[in-house]
């Protein structure tokens, strides 16, 4: 069996994500089902998203995962066939309503990519892209914003000589910590993981772990993994989900030390997956 | 046998072989162009033959431009005396006698037989004339104004010659020039007010006085052009020539003396550099046969920037919008395979699009609106190197798009994906992302273009280039660039040097030598182009993963 930290262990003993005030809430989801053509990828999910805490989806490839993660700063919406149903609340407003603007959303809910994407910038460019999107062009607290996002994402120490070098000539995971920054460079509310340390070797792994540790003081952290010791190590809360439903939902120690439902028990104990 | 096919040694061998049969064919193609266009330049020794046809003996001075082998029984049928000549063929010769005045043809054909002696003799001049072509002969005496002098003194006499012909034609294109085209303004300025009925007593007069100004400098000019012709007409040179006649030349006339049969390889190393450079430089002359062709690189390379300038925006934004706005259906499918076959059709098609299109209705239409005074003579309503540019455009416009759409969509949508979460619009992250990433790809695109259109001549013969402009369509006269005017092109010059020529055999080397430097334009262009690219593709080499 997987063993929690006795630190992770404290902090899940709180509250189960069903009973969140909606002061604790950061994104809540209302009977949320998602088609890709005729085919349904999401039926009917319900769940609350705690703020300030990392929550995290596990299942099995094709649960529905990083599609239920995409939902919430409607990145699916770039798939032509892609249709959704029900409701996200983002602080109580439906981010899908007709008129909410998808640009400032996801300047509210930033992301990080399964392969590190940085783009063909300096690594200053690609921290500021996010500002200079949202018309920000002061020298003075471009470079304020640069330093404390990549001190935020442990990544300042190593680059802080070559601000102005290409970003592709950083290993894959100091590009990844680089999109990390550049992601919380414009300060979201949610930051959503996609199997952010799938394409990374293992002390790449361990350091960006750490620092989703830390950016949970800051932000809410939703986090897909295929990795349970991973789930294990860095959430609060976790999700597990098959075959496009929400199977088990409750906090992470309980999810992996007391299952209730017998397909998470399966999953967590290796039969499949 | 069996084995050997199996190893796949023969495929090796055949694909090898097609490229190497490519290479060699490019290579030779570049080759033999540049030999005979550039062998064109090297001073030729100048040879002096006594000829006896029948019962008739003379003297020729010339150049041996061609070599062949006639079979020897034709030219017995023909009643060709060949002197006991034994053998299947005979040798013939072509010589350039040049004095294109003096004798009926300045090439001619001598049989090898018909010669009884051959002999570099030195002292044999060459003089290149503004008009007649060359002359041959030897210098007896060089008179300057009205005095012999030493014979040294030609070429001191010549340059002199040379600088007040210069003077006098900048003074007849700058000056000159100017006041002509202020005139015409002024002309036109005054039509365009009558038509509009604001033409008042008082600007008329306004009008009046301008152009008795400008006609005042006009002959103050003129009067220094007549001083420059006088003065160039002082000296003279007296030369006999093959007849063992003596032909006065006036040295206004002579632009370049030369002695080849007295140089050495390196003299003539150091003049075939100077020639090269005056025909790189200079404007042509005598029906295009003789002189540079100044003209024709400066309107290939302006017609090419134009086009580029036209083209890649165009190109550019038609690419995105069929690559990232317009739907994925039967339309948009139709759309791109219509633009591909584009790139298909017939240039001189496209020629006949622009002149019928460009130059009659949108020409024709901008006289109408805004130059009627000019009216009836067409100011934009006539082939123009305007309309070539954008004739050829639209015939390249298949290439930029194409290459543009290719290199959107080898973008990794991993960076689409990644700009858009970070709060980018889709507008936003084209600007930022897609674009510049592309933009090897959009070079990729221009040089083709830029190939190809540097290449084309059949389009232009209908929408802008003629055989010789007087003006270029750049000059110091306001609006500096003219983009309403004709111009020259070497590929046309090709054709028209080549085929239209009164004197074929003189022109023949120049075709060579302006097929050479049409080639060496067109790969400045794409070196240029191609250097860009690849400064840009290192800048945004997406990430390998």
């Amino acid at each position: 069996m997987i063993s929690l930290s006795p630190e992770v262990a404290k902090i899940n003993n709180a509250i189960s994500p069903l009973e969140l005030t909606p002061e604790q809430t950061a994104l809540e989801m209302k009977e949320l089902n998602l088609y890709y053509g005729k085919k349904q990828a999401l039926y009917n999910i319900d769940m609350k998203i705690p703020k300030g805490k990392v929550t995290a989806f596990i299942g099995p490839s094709g649960c529905g995962k990083s599609t239920l993660l995409r939902c919430i700063n409607r990145m699916n919406d770039l798939v032509d066939i892609c249709r959704v149903e029900g409701q996200i609340l983002l602080e109580g407003k439906n981010i899908y309503d007709k008129d909410v603007d998808v640009a400032s959303l996801r300047q509210n809910v930033g992301m990080v990519f399964q392969r590190p994407n940085p783009f063909p910038k300096s690594i200053y460019e690609n921290v500021v892209y996010g500002l200079r999107i949202q018309g920000v062009n002061d020298k003075r607290r471009l470079d304020e914003i640069v330093e404390t996002s990549l001190r935020k994402a442990a990544l300042w120490e190593e680059v802080k000589d070559r601000l102005n070098d290409s970003a592709f000539g950083l290993s894959g995971g100091q590009q990844q910590r680089l999109v990390i920054a550049r992601a919380i460079a414009i300060e979201p509310k949610v930051l959503l993981l996609d199997e952010p340390t799938s394409a990374l070797d293992p002390i790449s792994t361990l350091t960006i772990e750490e620092l989703i540790n830390d950016l949970k003081e800051t932000y809410t952290v939703v986090i897909v993994t295929h990795n349970m010791q991973q789930a294990a190590r860095v959430s609060n809360y976790a999700a597990f989900m098959f075959m496009g439903e929400l199977i088990e939902y409750s906090d992470t120690n309980q999810l992996f030390t007391t299952p209730t439902k017998k397909k998470t028990e399966d999953y967590i104990t290796g039969r499949y997956g | 046998m069996k084995d050997w096919f199996k190893s796949g040694s023969p495929w090796i061998w055949m694909t090898a072989g097609a490229v190497s049969i490519s290479l060699i064919s490019v290579i030779g193609l570049l080759a033999m162009i540049a030999w005979r266009g550039l062998s064109y330049f090297w001073p030729a020794d100048i040879y002096q033959f006594d000829v006896r046809q029948g019962d008739t003996q003379q003297v020729v001075i010339g150049e041996i431009y061609d070599r062949e082998q006639v079979p020897s029984k034709r030219l017995l049928n023909m009643g060709v005396d060949l002197k006991g000549h034994q053998g299947e063929t005979v040798e013939r010769i072509l010589v350039k006698t040049g004095n294109r005045e003096y004798v009926d043809l300045d090439f001619r054909w001598i049989l090898q037989t018909d010669i009884n002696a051959t002999e570099k003799t030195p002292g044999i001049a060459v003089f290149e004339r503004s008009r007649n072509g060359n002359f041959y002969g030897f210098v007896e005496q060089v008179i300057k104004d009205g005095q012999p002098v030493d014979n040294e003194q030609l070429t001191v006499l010549i340059e002199r010659a040379v600088d007040l012909a210069d003077k006098a034609v900048d003074l007849q294109n700058g000056e000159i020039g100017s006041i002509n085209y202020r005139l015409e303004r002024i002309r036109l300025e005054q039509k365009s007010l009558e038509l509009k009925g604001e033409l008042t007593a008082e600007i008329i007069a306004q009008f009046e006085a301008e152009k008795e100004q400008l006609k005042e400098q006009y002959s103050v000019y003129e009067k220094e052009l007549f001083q420059l012709r006088k003065a160039l007409d002082r000296d003279e040179v007296v030369v006999r020539d093959m007849r063992d006649k003596l032909v006065t030349l006036r040295i206004a006339d002579v632009l370049d003396v030369h002695f080849p049969n007295d140089m050495s390889t390196l003299d003539k190393t150091g003049r075939f550099f100077v020639q090269l450079g005056k025909f790189v430089t200079d404007d042509p002359r005598e029906a295009n046969t003789e002189g540079g062709v100044f003209p024709a690189i400066f309107g290939t390379v302006f017609m090419v920037m134009l086009m580029a300038v036209i083209v890649t925006p165009f190109g550019v934004i038609a690419a995105i919008y069929l690559h990232e706005y317009a739907a994925k259906n039967a339309v948009t499918k139709v759309i791109r395979i219509a633009v591909i076959n584009l790139a298909g059709v017939p240039s001189i098609v496209y020629g006949v699009f622009g002149l019928g299109f460009f130059v009659y209705m949108a020409g024709g239409s901008i006289d109408q609106l805004f130059y009627p005074e000019a009216l009836p003579n067409p100011t934009f309503g006539t082939p123009g190197v305007i309309w070539s540019a954008l004739t050829l455009a639209i015939l390249t416009l298949p290439v930029v798009i194409v290459s543009t759409e290719e290199g959107m969509s080898r973008i990794p949508s991993s960076l689409r994906q990644g700009s858009l979460a970070l709060g980018a619009t889709k507008a936003e992250t084209l600007w930022r992302i897609i674009i510049p990433m592309a933009s090897p790809a959009i070079m990729t695109g221009l040089i083709l273009a830029v190939a190809r259109a540097a290449g084309e001549v059949a389009p232009l013969m209908l929408v802008g280039v003629v055989k010789m402009a007087p003006t270029l369509p750049i000059d110091g006269n306001f609006p500096f660039v003219h983009v309403d005017r004709k111009f020259m092109h070497l590929g046309f010059h090709i054709y028209d040097v080549g085929f239209q020529s009164p004197n074929v055999e003189a022109a023949r080397p120049l075709v060579y030598a302006t097929a050479f430097l049409l080639v060496t334009v067109i790969i400045a262009l794409n070196i240029t182009a191609i250097g860009i690219r690849n400064h840009l593709r290192e800048k945004y080499k997406s990430l390998e993963h």
